[in-house]
């Protein structure tokens, strides 16, 4: 008991206000950044947006539109005072208008795309890093085999292939010469979204291309950098010794060689979901999926201060978990590890 | 045998999931169905549809090709019944007062609102009012600075009266790509706040009512409306439009846009890049493209140029400006960025729609007669056999059939540009300080000339190519010239403050209607009263900061001329604008934005094409709402 109090007043509350510290940091420089990029004022790149697509904004008006935007948009007062305002909204959970879509609320926005994203890309995840560590460990244990090789060949070829290639590759094949599966979107056009068989059987048939392409990638990766750590601690000498005892196969590569592999594989994993909140662009573009990816790159490109801001929240605050999630687990999983307070 | 219930457990529901081939919209038989690419891709907030309180994704959704009416259209092209201005909720064109401090508009009589309603007066009385109330909506601020009342006369009768003289005012409500639509007043009268308010689902005076729509943006579905006899369409021309349905499909690659429409499931492609065009023409057999072979694409009334900041040294410089145009090679780029589809324009016009009749084929006996002095030498530098250039190159590098007509060519391609003249640059630079070592330019302070050009990345892939071309072009003659490809918006922001050093942009300034001689619609916003210095945001349309007294005098002229009954005297002020430019070369016109929209007619037919200019059939226009008339099924299954 004492030592778990001590865990948590010297190791556990330090770390998170140290994560609590760099979320701080994160969404600060993410609220300064796009304001002091020279020329990404929303009210004009508002009014840019629609004469790029031809609405006619004469001379006269266009001075007049853009500080009655400004005004609407609340970006009038000091960068401090902006500052100030949004550090109070955001502890109530306002986000504020997306800028681009006014006067949609932000977490409107997100909330659309992200169950697609977490969806699509949590499941994915777990599937390669799961299918990729078992097969990298075993493979990286038994090298020998001419499956392994089998393997290794695969990955090897599979992992320089560009993903939008990869993505398109399965599109032609499964999509337009064999027609096993639709061409792009999360579920038949004109279908609601409810919670019936209909639907879900719609979602899983959509997901599965880009589901598919996802774990091809990530099982690829996963693997070869399991069979690499696993073949580096088979030639420690305490595996060696571990042989030399006499002790099984099955304990030396689970108690011996596994175990110590997992920690970087854990991290990685976990660093993974963080991300996730990051979305993926290019498997949304290839398949016309719904998800975060877009969201983003509109928020960017289009000086959606509120939007930024909204999206790379969940991101800063997902990985600066993650890490403290990793910190907090490894020394169960290896015994090398030792918690110690700053 | 352990296994083999797993295995077959998992093909079976595999199986069942796949199922069989669907259906692109269940309960909906394909040949009712057109469907047409939204080229935002994805809209954000999809159940927004309030255009006049803005932040609304995309305007390429169908609302407002199907739904939203405005009083006036101008085709960029010949015009639904062969006149390409348009009366659409106007009965008649607007009726301006002697002085122009007074606009009438007769309002057409039966058109009924989507939710049976009828369309008055009121409507448009409403809409301003509201504009004019809140100048952070989309023509707000216009209605507040030009807007001093406006009253009923009677249902169908609205009188405007307007701040100062504005000849032109009626073109904020006429549509080109898109403009002030109409408000239904009986469904905002009730709303609290205008901007805020969604406008779900739309209202509109339109043939098509929103059926459903994606929550996650990708497509929206429009249905015919049961009365549409009772729409502006139907009322205007009494025609049914053939699609019971428009499905509008947002796609952002163009790998899959090619897929789709080879499998006939996607029935018009909003743009290509030219292989794309190419290969769809050469493998489909029901492949519809503007021209039924080289070079496909449909010339839009817009100029990609080079923009040059004249508050930039040496851009300042007439003689600067005149050797990089003389420098480029316009056949190699013209190859090299749209396989040789390009519609080439020497001079500061799109060469689209009507512009040619108006304006090419008046100037270019001046243009041919036009000369350069450079100290005591002289210069023509207009070559008029370019398209002939063009053609050939294409036929010897692509293998492209072409006319042998020249004047046929000369439609496809354009009239003509600036020799490839490198000598001559040479001189005009060395007239100015300029000096050559070792093949290299230097200043006249003896610093490298170095030049980046400015041009938008994939996303419009013939504009970064044909950035390319030109800086090899420039690099051959001795400029150390790059590009910088950037996101779209990057370019406009960064066009505007015009604070990049050695920067010239690749973008567009001028835009022409194509089908009205008026070029007071983009030409207003280069008069010196909106004149910004750089590192202000521009004013509209004048990033290269060009200021000339003959062009202000020209604007001041236009403003005077009547829109409707003074069109001589606009192609003459035309002409004069064309002279100056010419003489001046403030920013170097190329070609016009070429677009390759490509149609499928295996289960539509109608297409407008150069054979059939009815409209522009660029998908995203609020013009092609005419299109929906002239589309009729093929009758195939």
């Amino acid at each position: 008991m004492k030592d778990f109090l001590r865990f948590i007043v010297r190791y556990f509350i330090t770390r998170l206000l140290i994560s609590l510290l760099v979320i701080f940091i994160g969404v600060s420089i993410i609220f300064l950044i796009p304001r002091l990029v020279p020329g990404a004022n929303p009210a004009e790149m508002a009014i840019r947006r629609l004469q790029m697509s031809g609405a006619y904004l004469p001379a006269d008006s266009i001075e007049k539109m853009k500080q009655a935007l400004l005004k609407l948009y609340g970006l009038e007062g000091s960068l401090l005072k902006q500052y100030t305002t949004f550090w109070k909204e955001l502890l109530k959970g306002n986000l504020g208008p997306s800028f681009a879509s006014f006067p949609t609320p932000v977490m409107t926005l997100i909330a659309r795309s992200l169950p697609w994203t977490v969806g699509l890309l949590a499941l994915t995840a777990l599937i390669s890093w799961v299918f990729g560590t078992v097969l990298g460990g075993i493979a990286g244990y038994r090298n020998k085999g001419l499956w392994v090789r089998v393997l290794e060949i695969i990955s090897n070829a599979v992992r320089p292939i560009p993903y939008y290639i990869l993505a398109l590759l399965l599109l032609i094949l499964f999509a337009y010469v064999l027609h096993w599966f639709p061409t792009g979107g999360a579920y038949q056009i004109g279908l609601t979204p409810t919670l019936s068989w209909t639907f879900v059987k719609s979602v899983v048939k959509y997901g599965f291309l880009p589901a598919l392409s996802l774990i091809i990638i990530g099982i690829g990766a996963w693997f070869l950098n399991m069979r690499n750590l696993v073949s580096n601690i088979t030639s420690e000498y305490f595996v060696t010794f571990a042989h030399q005892m006499g002790l099984r196969d099955s304990i030396i590569l689970r108690s011996y060689v596994i175990r110590l592999a997992m920690p970087a594989q854990l991290t990685g994993l976990a660093l993974q979901l963080g991300f996730i909140f990051n979305g993926t662009i290019i498997t949304e573009i290839v398949f016309n999926y719904p998800g975060l990816g877009t969201l983003i790159y509109t928020a960017i490109m289009q000086s959606d201060y509120n939007l930024v801001m909204g999206t790379t929240l969940f991101s800063i605050v997902a990985v600066a978990f993650a890490t403290l999630f990793v910190d907090l687990l490894l020394p169960f999983i290896d015994p090398r590890i030792q918690y110690v307070s700053g | 045998m352990r296994y083999l219930k797993w295995v077959v457990l998992v093909v079976l529901t595999i199986a069942g999931i796949i199922g069989f081939a669907e259906e692109v919209l269940p309960g909906v038989p394909r040949n009712e169905v057109i469907i047409i690419e939204d080229p935002t891709g994805r809209s954000l907030n999809p159940t927004r549809f309030n255009l006049w309180g803005g932040g609304v994704s995309s305007w390429s959704t169908g609302i407002q090709q199907l739904c939203l009416g405005a009083l006036w259209y101008i085709d960029p092209d010949a015009g639904i019944e062969g006149e390409p201005w348009i009366n659409l909720l106007a009965a008649d064109a607007p009726l301006y007062n002697d002085n122009k401090t007074e606009m009438t508009v007769k309002l057409r009589k039966g058109i009924y609102w989507s939710d049976g309603v009828p369309f008055t007066a009121d409507d448009l009385i409403f809409t301003v009012e509201t504009l004019k109330n809140h100048p952070e909506m989309t023509w707000g601020a216009y209605m507040q600075v030009n807007v001093q009342e406006v009253k009923k006369v009677d249902d169908y009768t609205v009188v405007f009266k307007l701040v100062k003289p504005n000849g032109r005012f009626h073109t904020i409500f006429t549509v080109r790509w898109s403009a002030c639509y109409i408000m239904p007043k009986h469904i905002f009268e009730k709303v609290e706040d205008p901007v805020a308010y969604e406008f779900y689902p739309p209202v509109g005076t339109g043939p098509y009512v929103l059926k459903s729509y994606d929550p996650n943006g990708y497509w929206f579905l429009w249905e015919l409306r049961q009365d549409w006899e009772r729409s502006d369409l139907g009322v205007a021309f009494g025609k049914k439009p053939g699609p019971k349905f428009v499905l509008y499909k947002g796609l952002a690659s163009p790998e899959k846009k090619v897929m789709d429409q080879m499998a006939h499931q996607l029935d018009i492609i909003h743009d290509l890049p030219p292989e794309g065009a190419i290969t769809l023409h050469q493998n489909n057999p029901y492949c519809v493209t503007w021209f039924d072979g080289w070079p496909w694409a449909h010339p839009d009334p817009t100029l990609p140029s080079l923009i040059m900041n004249h508050e930039q040294f040496p851009y300042n410089l007439k003689e600067v400006r005149w050797a990089l145009t003389l420098a480029i090679d316009i056949v190699q780029v013209v190859l090299q960025s749209y396989n040789g589809c390009a519609t080439i324009s020497p001079i500061h016009v799109p060469p689209t729609g009507k512009d040619p009749e108006w304006y090419f084929d008046k100037i270019e006996p001046w243009l041919k007669d036009f000369t350069i002095k450079i100290g005591s030498e002289t210069f023509k530098p207009y070559d008029p056999t370019i398209p002939t250039k063009i053609a050939d190159a294409v036929k010897y590098a692509y293998g492209y059939k072409v006319p042998d007509d020249p004047a046929e060519i000369r439609k496809m391609v354009g009239y003509g540009w600036w020799k490839y003249s490198p000598d001559v640059a040479e001189k005009l630079l060395k007239s100015v300080g300029f000096k050559k070592e070792k093949g290299k330019w230097l200043l006249p302070d003896g610093k490298p000339w170095k030049i980046s050009i400015l041009c938008e990345a994939a996303t419009r892939s013939v504009m970064t190519r044909a950035a390319a071309a030109i800086a090899e072009q420039w690099r051959k003659f001795g400029i150390d010239a790059q590009i910088e490809a950037v996101e779209s918006s990057m370019l406009w922001t960064r066009m505007n403050y015009g604070e990049d050093k050695d920067t010239i942009y690749w973008a567009w300034c001028i835009e022409t209607w194509g089908g009205h001689p008026d070029l007071f619609w983009f030409l207003e916003s280069w008069h010196s009263d909106y004149y910004r210095p750089t590192g202000q945001t521009v004013v509209a349309k004048n990033p290269m900061r060009y200021k000339s007294e003959k062009i202000d005098k020209i604007i001041d002229a236009l403003r005077q001329t009547d829109f409707f009954k003074d069109t001589d005297k606009m192609i003459d002020l035309g002409l004069e604008y064309i002279k100056t430019c010419v003489e001046d070369m403030p920013i170097i016109p190329v070609f016009s934005y070429n677009v390759f929209t490509v149609c499928d007619g295996y289960y539509w037919t109608g297409y407008p094409t150069a054979q059939d200019p009815y409209t522009d059939p660029v998908p995203n226009w609020g013009n092609t709402r005419f299109m929906f008339i002239k589309l009729q099924p093929t009758g195939r299954k």
